[in-house]
């Protein structure tokens, strides 16, 4: 099987990199290992600020949807309930649905495998009803489960206020979040204040000392700076941040870097968001943790990058096209993360981790 | 006695690691052991480790297989727990024609006192039911086995830690000189003298061999390894390519390719191993792969060991070889006997380096 473009990841950065390409002719192949579009979009119920024009104001799941609809104009290949789980010595990349392996040669590729979430221990961290509150939202929003009746958050990202607020939609009590910096990490202190205002118990500079139950969780002891207390939840939600998915970048033998703001090790790549390796390109949260709008803006500038190298889109109007795009990007993005992006960046030429492969 | 030592071993995989513990037995000052990176790192942390003995060839060639697989059991007893299992080895064949070979190769041991049975497809399926049927028949070596690569490699660390031998490791040998009867090593750290020096660097040996002006004909090997999911334990013996480790995942590996130091995998050895596994093992047709590595074989250019003296050198001893976990209780004890006592009580002649010119 060929294709001029392969696309991996049919997240939001993934659909608008298989959008920018298709509408300018190439052959294009989109490869996600669920059985829907959208990412982790589907599950997202809270409302998305600061998108790029011409995107208004929505909710995930809508996103989701309105990015479907632009990909159906197109003769897009789907291969969906797909993974990719080997290069073959050709470049080629190995698919699997499960049953059967096939080639796949691809004349550029882009890498928008997204993010997960990371965890935070304790003693007896993996007792069920404990999960990261990601979980939390897809079994609530995807699959309409409540994962239990009262909670502590342990955490307090932005993501995590937005899910905060969705849980206590469906009724679940928030019994305290639990924070080990000394102060809240949100940065829109609107869902803060309103948590606040409801009466919520922050905690800042504490965290779980242990966590008790048999076959499920049942209490946990929350370490203040002064004192511990003992609550009683059947769940216990952690909010750890997220980093970019390595997995494949990895095994394409790309380069790498270190970025805490981009959430850890991220692959190295240029300002067209190229790789160490000549025809794989990164778009989304793989190229650093970052607001909905400027996943969607990331793969806009992989998928213009690609164009021009596949000269379906003069250099003028790539060169152009992208710096607007950069633009963009700054004006959405949080300035410490576009930062350390530039920063990023600059250091393509001298990775911290690269050859890997190479004893 | 900053930077002098009486005896230095350069590189910290299985091979120097066995000589550093069997010297560190009789001889309890100034060993140090250097490594450009950590034991581990290289190709014996990335083996299918097998004792294994049979289908060595020449005859004289496994003897020296044969003595060491013996020294297993013992070696255990010493530094501790190494998970060695004599599983026995069986190398299942699926033509008729190959059945000659195999017995020729049974006769040929039978010489040495290497005790090889010729089986039968029934006799195999007895001792291994999950082999495909379609097998036309086997050999079989009791003394075959497998060990944990990374409890070997520890256990010998921490025995010679404890007989004062030292480590310095991430510290890159970068020129070796001669000067007044010593040898000065010079490393990323610091430069280091010593009166014996012991070249154990295996995929590294010829770059090592080069700073003297020595050809220690060595080149890389690399072999990809899949391992399965756990499963419950079924197979029983050390099969050509295939082992099911302690904690129930199915070791897989046949592939042999010149990549230099290139451990990447690639899908094509990944799927010609798959198959080759499902060939022996109809069963692992249902086994998930969870993982796949590479490792580089230190490959002598004539396939066997290159040990002992180097003529010229004065107190320079190579230890360079294929097969470093079978071999190192006895290549440690080889070596140990050559620096202390001036020859060995097992002829190493064949091994010498002189054979290379």
């Amino acid at each position: 099987m060929d294709t001029d473009v392969l696309i991996i990841g049919a997240g939001p950065a993934g659909i608008v990199a298989a959008i920018e390409t298709a509408s300018k002719g190439l052959n294009v192949t989109i490869i996600d290992e669920s059985n829907l579009l959208g990412g982790q979009l589907r599950q997202q119920t809270q409302m998305l600020q600061s998108l790029p024009s011409p995107y208004q104001s929505m909710r995930g799941f809508e996103l989701a949807q309105d990015l479907t609809n632009q990909l159906t104009q197109f003769p897009i290949r789907y291969l969906l309930e797909h993974r990719i789980i080997g290069i073959y010595a050709n470049g080629s990349l190995g698919i699997t649905d499960e049953l059967n392996v096939f080639p796949i040669m691809a004349k550029k590729i882009i890498v928008a495998t997204g993010a997960t979430e990371n965890a935070i221990s304790f003693p007896k961290w993996t007792l069920p009803g404990i999960m990261t509150i990601g979980a939390a939202q897809t079994l609530v929003n995807r699959d309409f489960v409540i994962p239990g009746k009262s909670a502590v958050i342990v955490g307090s990202t932005d993501f995590a206020m937005d899910i905060i607020h969705q849980l206590i939609d469906v009724g679940i009590n928030i019994k305290g979040i639990i924070e080990q910096q000394p102060t809240i990490q949100a940065r829109e202190m609107k869902k803060v204040n309103e948590l606040y205002d409801i009466g919520l118990p922050f905690y800042v500079n504490a965290s779980i000392k242990e966590a008790r139950g048999i076959g499920e969780v049942k209490e946990v002891d929350i370490q203040l700076q002064d004192r511990v207390f003992t609550e009683y939840v059947d769940l216990v939600l952690v909010d750890g941040g997220r980093s970019p998915i390595l997995d494949l970048f990895y095994q394409l033998n790309c380069s790498f870097g270190f970025g805490d703001k981009l959430g850890g090790w991220v692959p190295s790549y240029n300002q067209s968001f190229q790789t160490s390796v000549n025809d794989v390109f990164i778009a989304g949260n793989a190229t650093g943790i970052s607001v909905h709008g400027a996943l969607l803006i990331t793969g806009k500038i992989a998928a213009t990058s690609v164009c021009e190298e596949l000269e379906v889109l003069s250099r003028e109007e790539a060169e152009k096209q992208s710096a607007e795009l950069w633009k963009e990007l700054e004006s959405r993005e949080y300035t410490d993360v576009f930062q350390e992006r530039i920063k990023h960046i600059e250091s393509y030429k001298s990775p911290m981790l690269k050859n890997q492969f190479i004893s | 006695m900053d930077g002098k030592y009486e005896t230095i071993i350069i590189g910290g995989g299985v091979v120097g690691n066995g000589i550093a513990y069997h010297l560190s037995e009789r001889y309890k000052e100034g060993v140090l052991v250097l490594d450009k990176k950590y034991p581990l790192s290289g190709t014996s942390g990335s083996t299918q480790a097998w004792v294994w003995v049979h289908n060595k060839t020449p005859s004289w060639y496994a003897e020296l297989n044969y003595y060491s697989a013996e020294l297993y059991p013992y070696l255990s007893k010493k530094i501790g727990d190494v998970e060695y299992k004599r599983t026995g080895g069986l190398s299942p064949f699926f033509q008729e024609k190959d059945k000659e070979k195999a017995l020729y190769l049974a006769e040929s041991y039978e010489k040495i006192g290497i005790k090889i049975k010729v089986l039968s497809k029934e006799e195999v399926l007895v001792k291994e039911q999950c082999i495909n049927p379609k097998v036309v028949g086997a050999t079989y070596s009791s003394i075959d086995g497998n060990v944990n690569p990374f409890r070997l490699i520890d256990r010998y660390m921490r025995s010679a830690k404890k007989n004062n031998v030292e480590y310095s490791t991430y510290n890159k040998v970068t020129d070796i000189k001669k000067q007044d009867g010593q040898y000065i090593i010079v490393s990323d750290k610091k430069n280091y003298m010593c009166k014996n020096l012991i070249l154990a660097g295996g995929t590294w040996s010829n770059e090592l061999g080069n700073m003297l002006g020595i050809n220690i004909p060595i080149y890389q090997l690399r072999g990809q390894i899949l391992v399965s999911e756990p499963l419950k334990p079924f197979l029983r013996h050390t099969v050509s390519g295939l082992r099911q480790a302690n904690n129930g995942e199915v070791l897989m590996g046949y592939s042999m390719e010149k990549k230099g130091f290139n451990r990447s995998t690639t899908l094509d050895v990944i799927q010609e191993t798959a198959n080759m596994a499902v060939h022996y093992v109809p069963s692992l047709r249902k086994a998930k792969i969870v993982r796949a590595f590479s490792g580089i074989r230190a490959m002598p250019e004539d396939g066997f060991p290159i040990l002992g003296t180097v003529p010229g050198f004065e107190n320079l001893y190579v230890a360079a070889t294929h097969s470093g976990v079978t071999l190192s209780p006895l290549i440690g004890t080889l070596i140990t006997e050559l620096i202390l006592d001036g020859e060995t009580s097992f002829p190493i002649d064949n091994y010498s380096i002189s054979r290379f010119n």
